[in-house]
């Protein structure tokens, strides 16, 4: 074992492992971090808090990270390159470890003209794949990005992000090449939708030899109506929805009423549910998914009955 | 070349105000060609000054080629302005920010001895190339130049995101910027490059993290200088 993390053990175990996002609040409120936190527990095996997702100004990851860890849930900080340069970024991994919290995830972050302060400066300093190289560094040499070394270092299970459906589509598995070098211990991969895209880039991976070196956790979300379905699919930069959900999500609770409004909102969230364990049970049969990460955004109580209608319950405790 | 845009001119009359006498200084370099501080540009700037309340003592266009931004150049031209220049209570500056302050500190702090307001007409918008109509930022003098290992385009300036790894996720699908949905993804560009030349396995290197002390400002170099046969 490299660390002390629960998703570590679930997968080295052989395990399917199954991750959680957790929203963060746009106030200082801890009670909806612990509000969300006790929906989720014990239906994944860590929990990844957003570092300022869509460039909007949210409770820091590492602080929403620890009121969770208080409510007994296993975090996943994650840490965006957008705002830090490699001096604070480094020092927030040296911060994190110190607070008990043993994963990490590196992303590189939403552009600021997305977010709610467009005209803040970038910083961009490293990108993620750096982080990636850097945390692995200060975890198994003991180094700082510098070279100078350090008496204590953070024992974290490292992970990167991944999008299959971006362009361009053949050069993604290359990009996984340099995260896997860099040192990334786990994968977690943008929303999968398109299953039969999803299986070809992981044949891609297979044959590179690179799913010896890391696991691969597929993203998946429940869609929550048909309007969320269309946005996904054709405003989100690097989301790829068939069209045969935007068309499932529309038909879904059609034969309702229209002044029955919350029937017809169960019937499409019901859809949205469905949807999502299908998907989870395709990915589960294409070879190197070593589990799925489920990113309910701001609907955290989908990720209980997506969990137990995909048969991932209960979750191991190794 | 430096591209520019004129200020607005509430803005300069905002720093000229208060102070009666002017001197109007353009540039022959990359303010001509922008249209910002050429002989036109200059002339009617002089005529707008005029027009509010302003006694402009003189108007300087250097012809085109001139660089403002080339002290020994600027210090000669300014040289036949003296008098002007020192009777002035402001001196406004078409030119570049580089213009403005070689002006100030190189011919008339250092040659000319005087403490002078110098205003700025212009906001300078980067280093830019093309013409003779669309003009682009390619290059931000980044001070190691990484244009060897990425098929002649430079990522640091052409992705909003500065990577220098890859693309990021929110490539669309058919290649365009999540930032800027009207423009390619440069990184789909030198995906395509090093493709046909062969070079794939450039984007496979993991590399060091930038050295961005290279770009630690303020930079200067010193140079053997030219001789302009003068």
């Amino acid at each position: 074992m490299k660390t002390a993390s629960n998703l570590e053990r679930v997968l080295t175990a052989g395990h399917f492992a199954v991750t959680a996002e957790l929203g963060p609040p746009k106030s200082a409120d801890a009670e909806v971090v612990r509000r969300k936190a006790r929906i989720l527990k014990g239906y994944a095996d860590a929990f990844n808090v957003t570092d300022g997702q869509t460039a909007v100004v949210r409770m820091a990851s590492w602080a929403a990270c620890l009121i969770q860890k208080e409510e007994g849930l296993e975090p996943i900080v994650q840490m965006t390159c957008r705002d830090r340069n490699r001096i604070a970024l480094q020092m927030d991994v040296l911060g994190v470890a110190a607070l008990g919290i043993h994963n990490i995830l590196s992303i590189s972050g939403d552009h600021m003209s997305f977010g709610n302060h467009p005209q803040a400066k970038g910083v961009y300093d490293i990108d993620s794949i750096q982080l990636v190289k850097i945390v692995k560094d200060m975890r198994d040499e003991k180094k700082f990005q510098c070279g100078e070394e350090m008496d204590v270092e953070p024992r974290l299970f490292i992970g990167a992000e991944c999008n299959p459906f971006a362009a361009p589509f053949d050069f993604r598995p290359y990009r996984l090449v340099k995260k896997v070098a860099a040192g990334a211990d786990f994968i977690q991969t943008q929303i999968v939708f398109n299953v039969p895209r999803f299986a070809e880039f992981m044949k891609c991976a297979g044959d590179m030899g690179l799913l010896d070196d890391v696991y691969v956790l597929a993203g998946v979300a429940p869609i929550k109506s048909p309007g969320a379905a269309r946005y996904m699919a054709t405003k989100v930069p690097g989301m790829d929805v068939p069209d045969e959900y935007v068309q499932r999500m529309a038909a879904a609770g059609s034969g309702i009423p229209r002044e029955e409004r919350e029937a017809r909102r169960a019937a499409q969230q019901e859809e949205g549910l469905d949807i999502c364990v299908e998907t989870i049970q395709q990915v589960r049969e294409i070879p190197g998914v070593a589990g799925v990460h489920i990113m309910a955004i701001e609907w955290e109580g989908a990720v209980p009955l997506i969990v137990e209608r995909a048969g991932l319950l209960p979750r191991p405790a190794v | 070349m430096i591209g520019q845009v004129q200020k607005p001119l509430e803005e300069i009359l905002e720093y000229l105000e208060g102070r009666e006498k002017i001197v109007v200084v353009g540039c022959g370099g990359c303010a001509t060609i922008f249209h910002t501080g050429g002989e036109p540009e200059v002339k009617e700037m002089a005529n707008t000054l005029a027009q509010h309340g302003k006694q402009v003592l003189a108007a300087i266009a250097p012809p085109l080629g001139e660089f403002t931004c080339y002290a020994p150049w600027s210090t000669a031209r300014l040289s036949q302005y003296r008098r002007e220049i020192e009777e002035c209570d402001a001196v406004l500056l078409l030119t570049c920010g580089d213009g403005l302050q070689v002006v100030r500190e190189f011919v008339l702090e250092k040659a000319f001895g005087l403490q002078k307001p110098v205003c700025p007409g212009t906001n300078s918008m980067g280093h830019m190339g093309g013409g003779p109509t669309l003009f682009k930022e390619k290059c931000m003098q980044c001070g190691e130049c990484e244009l060897g290992r990425f098929a002649s385009i430079c990522p640091l300036t052409q992705c909003p995101k500065g990577f220098l790894d890859g693309p990021c996720g929110g490539t669309t699908r058919d290649g365009k910027c999540e930032v800027d949905p009207e423009r390619d993804c440069v990184w789909v560009s030198i995906y395509e490059r090093l493709k046909e030349f062969g070079r794939l396995d450039k984007l496979t290197e993991l590399r060091e993290p930038k050295d961005w002390s290279k770009m630690q400002r303020p930079r200067q170099i010193e140079v053997v200088p030219l001789d302009l046969g003068q």
